[in-house]
């Protein structure tokens, strides 16, 4: 699904030159469910946002579902993004002028699907994730859990192939984030792949496997060893039909 | 994918109500401004007579004196003398002339009871309907016997004959002019061209005159000129000195359809003037000039400072309106630029969800065009309002502030374009900023 | 102050966009305010005429039947009789107004001499008292001097009265009583009177240079120009227009007109120019105004943290408003030392094109004042909105 080979990421500044990426390969199969770890500062926000192709890279190849999109340009890039990666972000991201139902349109509007596809992915999402009653919301009515659970609906709608979550739980008190990761787990048994970056261990154990990167580097490749008492789906994820 | 946009816009807008409204009224005062002054100038300088503007020349022969010019270097004077206006006429050359000049008098309605008043009075021959297109109401011009014979016979315009008519059809009636009787042969339609190109020298933007009379009367009626005489040579006092004097203060004009008329035209002025030398008269090199109604315009613009003519105080004013618009434009750009920026993450996150540059610059150029055409609505009444004062302020511009439909669609435009220049430049900082660099925190 | 700078130099286009418009705004203020004084100046002018309390008309005689002689006579008499009238005098035209009639005067006889282009006013005896002139040197025409001349007929009056400002530019010594003057190099005048002021007409060669003929015109068309007691002018002018009217049905009056309005017309246009310019000006500044504290408002709104972040690690609310202040400052002064260009560069422009006069200098100074004025009650309200950050903002997440 995923294979990183010898990425460089550099950035530059007037005075400072930092590597955020050296050398830095990483395969992931299909469906497998992946957690990255690391001190801040580690390059764990690099490697997220080189995966989701929101940022170049300078040298190495990275292959996304079979193909090389190392070198695409910024539409090309868009246009995956949008079809074949769902992102969830540690602050949500919710457009705030936008009311739960637009917030998850807001993908597929970009995708250009006829008005009752989008309205028929939006609710079967929405339903999901347990929030189908509040679609007129803001996002400034909801808690925070709730705006957690639209960005995932936001995320699922447009039938990602690649799930890429970047500290889900950071936002959001313990119990929440337990909902939150087994909804992700759901999604991931569906046959979505899930990379998730999380500082936090106990969240990680949810992932088949764990990835450490440390000075810009995989310093750590750890088996899934898993309990599997964690990994009982949740209600909300049980329902979820593969999409 | 606009109607979606549309919509973004509108709720961008709200959202920031104050900030929306400050965008839409620097834009609609700029507007507002520059088309009002935009308003005038382009009034000022319309075509008056759009279908024959091209064919319809005025004559100017140089009989100045020979030590000076009429204006510097070397103009030749704007208005032709009393002989030259009549020789010209009596020798027919083949196209159509006309000779002409404004005088006033006293009008005695045929009801005595009722109170005489002033009239102003265009002494003119009858090529002056034909030539100039003056739509008649009833009746039509004299003969050409009432120009040979100096009978007394009136054109009325349509004001004057509301008055004394009330508006019905008065041919045939008499009425007093000069302390004679006068038969009415025809009635002018309201005709108001503006400026009043084939005579500028009393307020060109006033109303046209009152009543038309033959110039072959202005001997026996002993008709004063009533607009500008201009002399360079003393004219002796009684009137048929006057006449034969050098003083210009008619405005004589010729139809000519084809190049080969207007050279074939110009020749025979200046064969006219050699004639003349001959005489003793017309002591300055040969300077004799044939100007069609723009060129004329043109000309009376920037050589003659006549009365009401001189634009130069609204040329002042467009280019500083101009320039306000200008400073509305940075305003809104500088405005737009920080409202956008402060959205930078939603867009961020727009991006990260599949959102191509393109898609986000078109978002933004979309709530750009709507603060455009909310500008331009604003600034359209703001436009009617100046209009209003600037009507107020000045006299006889009721002409000159009137908005008409190219105009509005003018001022849409300028609103649409200008806010979209304004635009370009956020909307692009926008849509270049990195997806990233926004997404981590909020 | 270096901070400030620098960071304002990493939001340019958001700066160089304020600098833009201070710098335009100046440029049209000043210019502006120029014109609008220099108008102001001119409609303030003294017309040297008793302007507030006079009013003038036209008799037309229209029939066979017409006497101009007998007619002004009784007229003159009548209009002087009338309770509340200081005085009434003939005139061939009313000054002030777009109608005049100008000759050339010179100080030698001959062809193509040097020429005054002066404005001529024909009046009797009564002239300087009705026009409410005041003479400065010499004496007035007395009764016997005036003529009635009959307009077909060449008159050259053999005495006029002129204005200071004429009287200078024919005799730049001071001389000018006494002194015999030529109509165009021919015929000749001697000056008796000067009169400190008198404005004619717009068509005259300069404002002010004008000539008083000692004349009545027995022609169809005569003016009169009646100077009453103050307060009477208004309920006057119905009374008598109707009075003259019905005396004699062989002409009829028209152009009845009060001095005050008359002169407000001549100036109607300068006028226009000083309101509307007037109003650009104020709409300019607040739309200047608007902008800088819109985007103020905004800059404070987006560095809310980094205010918070300044006042946890102790700045004092003081040192907040004194960072947006200078900022603006800034701003404002690098835009009036653009705008002082510019200004200069429109002015330039104008006086090429329109005929405008040079800028006075210290229209710069003045709006630069304006700008900077302008600039910090712009700021001052979302600057102290920034003041009442509260640090507790640095220690909050989202």
């Amino acid at each position: 699904m995923l294979d990183m080979t010898h990425i460089n990421k550099v950035y530059r500044t007037d005075l400072v030159e930092t590597r955020a990426l050296r050398d830095f390969s990483l395969h992931v199969e299909e469906g497998e469910f992946v957690a990255v770890t690391g001190p801040s500062g580690s390059g764990k926000t690099t490697f997220l946002n080189v995966t989701g192709l929101l940022e170049t890279f300078e040298q190495g190849e990275y292959r996304l579902d079979g193909k090389d999109v190392s070198r695409l340009n910024d539409n090309e890039r868009s246009r995956i993004r949008n079809e074949k990666i769902g992102f969830i972000f540690q602050s949500f991201n919710l457009i705030p002028d936008l009311d739960v139902f637009d917030n998850v349109d807001v993908p597929l509007r970009y995708r250009g699907l006829r008005a009752a596809e989008r309205t028929r992915r939006i609710e079967q999402a929405l339903e999901v994730v347990g929030l189908a009653s509040r679609t007129k919301h803001l996002p400034s009515q909801l808690s925070g859990g709730q705006q957690q659970r639209v960005a995932i609906a936001r995320a699922l709608a447009g039938e990602p192939r690649l799930l890429l979550a970047d500290e889900p739980t950071g936002n959001v008190d313990s119990l929440m984030a337990r909902e939150i990761l087994q909804l992700i787990s759901g999604i991931n048994e569906s046959g979505t792949t899930v990379v998730m970056v999380t500082h936090d261990p106990e969240m990680a154990r949810y992932a088949h496997r764990n990835v450490h990167i440390m000075d810009g580097q995989v310093t750590e490749l750890e088996s899934a060893d898993v309990h599997p008492a964690t990994r009982q789906p949740s209600v909300g994820a049980a329902d979820a039909r593969p999409l | 994918m606009f109607f979606y946009n549309l919509r973004l816009a509108l709720l961008s807008l709200r959202r920031n109500p104050v900030l929306s409204a400050l965008m839409i009224v620097a834009i609609g005062l700029g507007i507002g401004a520059a088309m009002t002054m935009f308003t005038v100038y382009y009034q000022m300088s319309a075509d008056p007579i759009p279908q024959k503007s091209s064919r319809l020349y005025r004559v100017q022969l140089d009989n100045w004196d020979p030590n000076k010019p009429y204006a510097p270097p070397d103009q030749a004077p704007a208005q032709v003398t009393y002989r030259d206006a009549v020789n010209l006429m009596n020798l027919h050359p083949g196209p159509m002339q006309n000779a002409m000049f404004r005088s006033s008098t006293v009008l005695q309605p045929p009801d005595e009871t009722k109170p005489p008043f002033r009239v102003r009075v265009r002494a003119t021959y009858r090529n002056f309907f034909p030539m100039f297109d003056t739509p008649f109401e009833y009746g039509g011009p004299w003969g050409k016997t009432a120009d040979a014979q100096a009978k007394q016979v009136v054109v009325l315009s349509n004001d004057t004959n509301e008055r004394l008519f009330g508006g019905e059809d008065s041919v045939g009636q008499r009425i007093k002019l000069y302390g004679r009787y006068f038969a009415v042969v025809g009635v002018l339609k309201p005709w108001r061209p503006t400026p009043r190109f084939y005579d500028l020298t009393s307020m060109a933007f006033a109303e046209p005159d009152d009543v038309y009379v033959p110039l072959s009367l202005t001997e026996p009626l002993q008709m004063q000129p009533g607009g500008i005489m201009s002399c360079w040579k003393s004219a002796g006092s009684d009137f048929q000195s006057l006449l034969n004097s050098e003083c210009v203060w008619l405005q004589f004009w010729v139809q000519l359809d084809t190049p080969a008329q207007v050279a074939a035209y110009k020749n025979f002025l200046d064969n006219y003037v050699r004639e003349q030398k001959k005489l003793g008269r017309f002591p300055r090199p040969l300077n004799n000039h044939l100007r069609n109604v723009m060129q004329w315009l043109d000309y009376a613009r920037q050589w003659l400072g006549y009365a009401g003519f001189g634009a130069a105080d609204n040329g002042v004013l467009v280019g500083l309106a101009f320039m306000f618009l200008v400073v509305c434009l940075v305003n809104m750009m500088g405005l737009l630029l920080a409202k956008f920026l402060g959205r930078a993450a939603q867009s961020g996150v727009r991006r990260a969800l599949g959102a191509t540059r393109a898609m986000i610059f078109y978002q933004h150029l979309v709530e750009v065009a709507v603060i455009g055409i909310g500008g331009g609505l604003l600034g359209l009444g703001l436009t009617w309002l100046g209009l209003r004062l600037v009507s107020a302020l000045y006299r006889n511009y009721e002409r000159l502030t009137q908005l008409d439909p190219t105009l509005a669609g003018i001022a849409i435009g300028i609103a649409l374009v200008s806010a979209v220049i304004a635009g370009v430049y956020p909307a692009w900082r926008i849509c270049r900023t990195s997806v990233a660099m926004h997404l981590k925190t909020q | 102050m270096r901070p400030i700078l620098s960071a304002l130099l990493r939001n340019k286009t958001g700066a160089v966009l304020v600098v833009i418009q201070i710098a335009i705004t100046l440029a049209i203020v000043a210019n502006a305010l120029f014109i609008v004084n220099q108008r102001l100046a001119l409609i303030g002018r003294p017309t040297g005429m008793d302007a507030a309390n006079i009013f003038s008309f036209f008799s037309f005689g229209f029939t066979p039947d017409y006497k101009a002689v007998p007619t002004i006579r009784q007229d003159l008499r009548m209009l002087r009789e009338t309770p509340g009238v200081v005085d009434a005098t003939p005139i061939n035209l009313i000054p002030m107004t777009s109608s005049g009639s100008n000759s050339g005067l010179s100080l030698e006889r001959g062809e193509n001499v040097p020429v005054a282009v002066t404005g001529l006013y024909e009046v009797d005896e009564h002239g300087l008292n009705a026009l409410g002139l005041k003479l400065i040197a010499g004496r007035n025409f007395t009764h016997e001097e005036v003529d009635y001349v009959d307009p077909e007929k060449d008159y050259t009056p053999p005495i006029i009265i002129v204005t200071q400002s004429l009287a200078k530019e024919l005799f730049p010594g001071g001389d000018a009583l006494g002194k015999t003057v030529y109509w165009n190099g021919k015929e000749s005048s001697r000056i008796i009177g000067i009169v400190q002021r008198f404005y004619g007409s717009k068509y005259s060669g300069k404002i002010g240079w004008s000539a008083l003929l000692p004349v009545v015109s027995t022609g169809n068309r005569t003016g009169y120009i009646v100077r009453t007691q103050p307060g009477s002018r208004d309920r006057l002018m119905p009374k008598i227009e109707k009075k003259l009217s019905e005396s004699n049905r062989d002409r009829t009056i028209f152009g009845l007109n009060s001095m005050a309005k008359t002169v407000s017309e001549f100036y109607r246009r300068d006028r226009a120019m000083a309101v509307i310019l007037t109003i650009v000006i104020v709409l300019l500044v607040a739309v200047t105004a608007l902008g800088i504290f819109g985007l103020a408002v905004f800059n404070v709104n987006r560095r809310r943290k980094q205010i918070g972040t300044r006042r946890a690690l102790g700045a004092r609310k003081l040192d907040i408003i004194n960072y947006f202040m200078i900022e603006s400052w800034l701003m404002t002064t690098i835009g009036v030392v653009v705008g002082s260009a510019l200004a200069v560069a429109l002015n330039y422009w104008l006086a090429m094109n329109y005929s405008i006069p040079r800028l006075a200098w210290y229209y710069v100074p003045a709006g630069i004042g304006l700008l900077w004025a302008l600039g910090a009650v712009a700021v001052l309200m979302p600057a102290l909105r920034a003041a009442s950050i509260p640090p507790a903002v640095a220690t909050r997440t989202v």
